[in-house]
This record gives structure tokens, C-alpha cells and sequence, in this order.
């Protein structure tokens, strides 16, 4: 008897420590992911600048002033030489390599703010550049030892000037890493989820209504019900075969060409696909919620003479909001970081312009990451990172959203 | 088997009702009239069909996909089954309150407003207000909550929360109220005031109640019906069931020889 008492407490423990253990093994991983790439990506939300001295009127570059309010005042800077002028003053201040420190797109800078105070053309002043990528790794610690020793030359100068990137939060896609930006590929998944939200939400919380409360239950709504059930479990990349079949696929019905019906690479037809992707799962979420509201509350208000349409927007929906609200939100963290099926429908275009639309062409957080990472340039390492950061940021943002509208609806019984 | 009582014409009259869940008849020819100002006790054993023949008085068995109904229910002579019957108008005549409390979780006032405002019974927020009062005093609840009107009806001891239904279900002006056991799951002080309340309301509506304790039906009702098997073994005033049944089947359910 003692023996067994004994044994039972030994096993109790055991438990404890193996569900412990099992805890503090998933922290340790969440906390290294979450380390490693904020140790690797917080590089990527940082500039670095180059105090570049300059005098134009002293390099003889000459443009005429009245040209500087036209709209042809971005031709003319660059026909009158200044990427030519930038580059000289970058080797005059900087030593005989001074061109390659300075990122390609430096010029642009020196021409934004030509634009904004031409008295600029006339007098000595000092520009704050991007740096070049191969500068910006040397001072990561990762050039060549001649790179280094100009970054610490330069540093010593106080040449080198570190700052917020609000560039990577404001600008889209480019060739070079120190230019990229999040924004196009952020707002293009905010307009593809607001789009899968707008048809998946609706149309999933109808149908588990429908099923829940009104279909009979015969052969045909167990059909429906297995089919919803392996919907929710086909690999997502078949949804962006189908979302490519039907919505940019043509068809050729006597002897007229029909379709495509949606535009390519457009958050547009990428939200009507996740929204295929993730009606399911919503589906299945909202038609447990609807069954745990206690069929006593649709006795009491179809005892009192609620039709069957007011029982379920007054009682039962209100109830089991919070339940469909968390399946809505897995579903939509799963299209969120969904890569696969958007590959399929286009959207992994080089796109250097953020959507102005659901129809425009865009690319979203995770294709963006996706083809960052397959880049050459060691400079995209740390967007990449920097880039996972703000789809995280999002999914939590999302999901504590989520969490708000939950608690909001929850009934204290 | 049925009894006719005066006067001639009947709240609601039921015609040989049967009901059927699939195979299993649970309801058989029964046949039975209620009246206005009266209480009717449907008394019986467990599964003798008393709670399912209750719930054909306003058509709640429509809910269930393979419950069959057969023959007819009259309410002021019109067929309730009938094709043009609507069930809602039918269920805001006649009212039920379930075995367990069942408010809806929102505030006190919103479940006794609930019923009037989906029927539009109330022209303004003042006249709304009106019916609340006058609903929750004839329940008998105005004095325990006229302060907390908002509290969530959920909130309120077992008791109170089956008067705010009886409330809830008073405040659409039913002529009947279907009761099915509405103190099986109280104490018995709850059980006294809702028996009371029953007593109070007899003058208003007709009032059928569904009880397996027999000393209650004795106490509240003026017509006992007891059912067994699924058969009406015997109508009568409620003193001459308790005192001097007619068939051997009641003698032996009242004395507790079964049941």
C-alpha cells in the first residue's frame, strides 16, 4: 500500500518535470529565433551615412536655375553632370576610392536637396550620403582589411554618421540593400489580408451558420462536412495552383478567349486565394463555437417567438464570437505568412513601387523575405532579418487585435 | 380519453395529438382541453410524454428534425399546425418557461425587453421601460432588482433567474404559459415563491405546468392531467385526481406505488 502510494507520487513528479521541461524547451527555442534575429536584423532598421563636403559651383557644374521648378528638373541635374559631380567630391574628400564608399544612389540625395535650396549650386556645403553597401559590411566587420582600415580612417574623421533607417520603412524594393524598403511589400499584405479577410470572414462564418443551424443532417451535409475537413488540410501551394487556373487562367469557349478574370500579381487575386486557403479553417472554428453556445439560450428565444434568423444574429453569434474570432485570426496569421501559393499567381515580381491599390502589382512580407534571402549581396543578410521583424510585429499586432475583440465579446456567465 | 369541461369554447383544445421521435411514439392520441383562469398540472412519471406533449402546445417539438406530429391543437379554435399558422405570432401567444433557467447572458433589462422589442410591442424607449416594470413586478422580481437593472441576468440566484424568465416570457402579453418543471431545479424556498407567482398569474393567462412532484401540482393547480406511457390516463379537477381517481393506473402513481 505505502509502495503504491509511493509510486503514484514518484509518477505525479515525473509528469511535472516532463511537462516543465517540454515548456522550457519551446521557450529556448522561440527565444533563439527571436534572438538571433533580432542580434541579426536590428542592422537592418540602421543607415549608414557619409558626411560628404561638396561644392558645385567650385566643380563647374552648372545647371540653369529656372529649370529647377519645371518638372524637367530631374533630367537636367542629371544631364548637367551630377552623378559625375557627387562621385568627384566623394574622391576628393574621401581618397582615391571615394566613388565606391558612396552607395549609386547617393546622387539622388545631393538632387532632392538641390531641389529644395538650389543656393545649394553656389556655395560649399555638407551632404549626409548612404554609404555604399561594401562600406556598410566593413563596418559590420566583413570587408576586405583596405575597406576596414578607410571605415576606421573615416570614423576617426567623424565622417561616419549612424542613423534610424526610416528609409527601410518608407520605401519599397531595389537592386541595392542599403535602399531597400518594407512598405511596398507591407502594404501589399495589408491590402491582400484586408481582401482575404473581406471574402474568408463572411463567407466561412455563413457557411458554419448555415450548417450549424439550418441544413439537415443527412448523406450529403456529411459530405460537405469530411470535404471542409480536408480542405483545411491540402497543402497550401494547391490553392495557388487553383487561384492560377482560375482566376488568371484563359479559356478558349467557342472560338472567344474568356478571362483572365483577375489582374496578375495584384493583392487582389492573391487575397481571393488565401481566402480559399484559410475558409476552412474558419469553417470548421466557427461551427465548434456555434455548437458550444447551450441550445437552452435558442429554447428561451425561440420560446418567446424569435424567428430562426433573429436566435442566430441575436443570441447565438453574439455568443460564439469569440470562439470564430480565434479561428479567424489562426487562419489569417496562417495567410499572412503564407509564401507558397502567391509564388504560383505572380506575386514575387520585383515591384519598386508600393501597390496604390488591391489591382495594382505587389508583393507581400513573406515573398519579399523569400526573395531576399536568395540574394547575392551580403547587405540583404541583415534586411532579410530585419524584414522577418516587421511580419512578426504584424502577426502580433494582428493577434492582439484579436485577443482585444475576444475579450470585448466574451460573456461572463 | 378526454373531459369536457364548460364553458364550450376552450383556451386551446388538443385532438387526438400523437407524437412520434422516429420510431419511438412518445405521445398517443391525446386528447385535452385548457382553459383561461386556470392552472393545468401535467403530472406522470419520467418519460411518460408529459414534457414533449407541453412543447407541441406551441410547436417547440418543430425543432427537433424527426420529431412527427398528428391530430390537432386549437388555440381560440385555430389550428396551430395549420399550413397559415405563423409560429412565431403562436410562441408570443403562448409562452413557455424551461425546467432550468436558461436567461440570455445580457442585462436584467434587456432580457424582459428582449421579447417586446422583436415583436414591437413598444413604440418608445419610455414605453419599453413601462413593460420591463410592469413585467419584472408581476414576476414579482421589481423589488429584488429596480436598482441593478444592468447586472447581467446570468448573475442572479437560481430562483430569481427562473421569475426573470417567467418575466421575460410575461412582457409579449401571452395568453397561455407552458411551464415544464420550472422549480425542479430550485431550492425550496424558490420553489415556494415560484409556486406562489403561479398563483398569482392564474388570473391573467391560461397556465399549463409540468411537475413530477405531486404535492406541487396539488398546491398550485385547479385541473391535474396525469400521463403515462404516453397516454392521458386521466383529466379531472385537480381535488377529485388527489382525493377519488377514477382509474386504478392514478391510484397507484399518487399513493407511489410507481413513479
Amino acid at each position: 500500500m505505502q509502495r503504491r502510494i509511493r509510486r503514484r507520487y514518484a509518477a505525479e513528479r515525473r509528469f511535472r518535470v516532463l511537462g516543465a521541461g517540454a515548456v522550457i524547451l519551446s521557450a529556448a527555442f522561440l527565444g533563439f529565433l527571436l534572438f538571433t534575429m533580432v542580434a541579426q536584423g536590428w542592422r537592418g532598421f540602421t543607415t549608414t551615412e557619409l558626411a560628404l563636403p561638396i561644392d558645385l559651383h567650385a566643380a563647374g557644374f552648372h545647371v540653369e536655375r529656372a529649370r529647377l521648378n519645371t518638372p524637367a528638373a530631374d533630367l537636367a541635374l542629371a544631364s548637367a553632370g551630377l552623378e559625375d559631380a557627387v562621385e568627384n567630391a566623394a574622391t576628393s574628400a574621401f581618397g582615391p576610392d571615394g566613388a565606391t564608399l558612396i552607395a549609386p544612389s547617393a546622387w539622388t540625395v545631393l538632387r532632392a536637396a538641390v531641389k529644395r535650396d538650389p543656393a545649394i549650386l553656389e556655395r560649399r556645403t555638407v551632404v549626409r550620403v548612404p554609404a555604399s553597401t561594401a562600406f556598410d559590411r566593413a563596418l559590420a566587420g566583413e570587408g576586405t582589411p583596405a575597406m576596414k582600415a578607410t571605415v576606421a580612417r573615416l570614423q576617426r574623421a567623424g565622417m561616419v554618421v549612424r542613423g534610424f533607417n526610416w528609409t527601410f520603412l518608407s520605401e519599397s524594393d531595389s537592386t541595392d540593400p542599403v535602399a531597400v524598403g518594407i512598405w511596398g511589400a507591407l502594404k501589399g499584405s495589408l491590402l491582400t489580408m484586408a481582401i482575404t479577410f473581406l471574402i474568408a470572414f463572411p463567407v466561412g462564418v455563413l457557411s458554419a451558420i448555415y450548417l450549424e443551424e439550418y441544413a439537415p443532417k443527412n448523406r450529403w451535409t456529411d459530405l460537405i462536412e469530411v470535404s471542409i475537413n480536408n480542405l483545411a488540410a491540402v497543402p497550401s501551394i494547391i490553392f495557388g495552383l487553383l487561384g492560377l487556373a482560375v482566376f488568371l487562367g484563359t479559356w478558349e469557349i467557342g472560338g472567344r478567349v474568356f478571362g483572365p478574370m483577375l489582374p496578375r500579381s495584384a493583392p487582389l487575386v492573391g487575397g481571393v486565394t488565401l481566402a480559399l486557403m484559410i475558409m476552412p479553417v474558419i469553417v470548421i472554428a466557427s461551427r465548434n463555437a456555434i455548437k458550444g453556445v447551450p441550445p437552452s439560450i435558442r429554447d428561451a428565444a425561440l420560446g418567446i417567438g424569435a424567428s430562426p434568423i433573429q436566435v442566430v444574429f441575436h443570441h447565438v453569434l453574439p455568443l460564439a464570437m469569440p470562439g470564430i474570432l480565434t479561428g479567424t485570426i489562426i487562419g489569417m496569421a496562417r495567410a499572412l505568412g503564407e509564401t507558397a501559393p502567391l509564388l504560383l499567381i505572380g506575386m514575387r515580381a520585383f515591384i519598386v513601387t508600393p501597390p496604390d491599390g488591391v489591382t495594382d502589382p505587389a508583393t507581400v512580407l513573406p515573398v519579399q523575405i523569400f526573395l531576399w534571402s536568395d540574394e547575392v549581396s551580403r547587405g540583404f543578410v541583415e534586411k532579410t532579418s530585419a524584414a522577418i521583424l516587421v511580419l512578426l510585429a504584424v502577426l502580433l499586432a494582428m493577434n492582439g487585435l484579436a485577443i482585444y475583440l475576444r475579450n470585448k465579446f466574451e460573456t461572463r456567465w | 380519453m378526454s373531459t369536457a369541461f364548460t364553458p364550450v369554447s376552450h383556451k386551446m383544445s388538443a385532438r387526438d395529438v400523437s407524437v412520434a421521435y422516429g420510431d419511438n411514439q412518445a405521445v398517443k392520441n391525446v386528447s385535452i382541453d385548457i382553459d383561461m383562469d386556470k392552472v393545468t398540472a401535467f403530472i406522470g412519471p419520467s418519460g411518460c410524454g408529459k414534457s414533449t406533449f407541453l412543447r407541441t402546445l406551441n410547436r417547440m417539438n418543430d425543432t427537433i428534425p424527426s420529431a412527427r406530429v398528428t391530430g390537432e391543437i386549437l388555440l381560440d379554435g385555430e389550428n396551430i399546425y395549420s399550413a397559415d399558422m405563423d409560429v412565431v405570432q403562436l410562441r408570443a401567444r403562448v409562452g413557455m418557461v424551461f425546467q432550468k433557467p436558461n436567461p440570455f447572458p445580457k442585462s436584467i433589462f434587456e432580457n424582459v425587453a428582449y421579447g417586446p422589442r422583436i415583436h414591437g410591442l413598444a413604440t418608445s424607449r419610455a414605453d419599453l421601460e413601462a413593460i420591463v416594470e410592469r413585467s419584472l413586478k408581476r414576476a414579482g422580481l421589481w423589488e429584488e432588482v429596480k436598482d441593478r437593472l444592468s447586472d447581467s441576468g446570468t448573475a442572479l440566484s437560481g430562483g430569481q433567474q427562473q421569475r426573470l424568465c417567467i418575466a421575460r416570457a410575461i412582457a409579449v402579453d401571452p395568453e397561455v404559459i407552458l411551464m415544464d418543471e420550472p422549480a425542479s431545479a430550485l431550492d425550496p424556498i424558490a420553489t415556494a415563491k415560484i409556486e406562489e407567482l403561479i398563483h398569482e398569474l392564474r388570473g391573467r393567462y391560461a397556465i399549463v405546468i409540468v411537475t413530477h412532484n405531486m404535492q406541487q401540482a396539488a398546491r398550485v393547480s385547479q385541473r391535474t392531467a396525469f400521463f403515462h406511457l404516453g397516454q392521458l390516463v386521466e383529466y379531472g379537477e385537480t381535488d377529485n385526481i388527489f382525493t377519488a381517481p377514477r382509474q386504478e393506473r392514478t391510484k397507484d402513481y399518487i399513493t407511489g406505488r410507481y413513479g
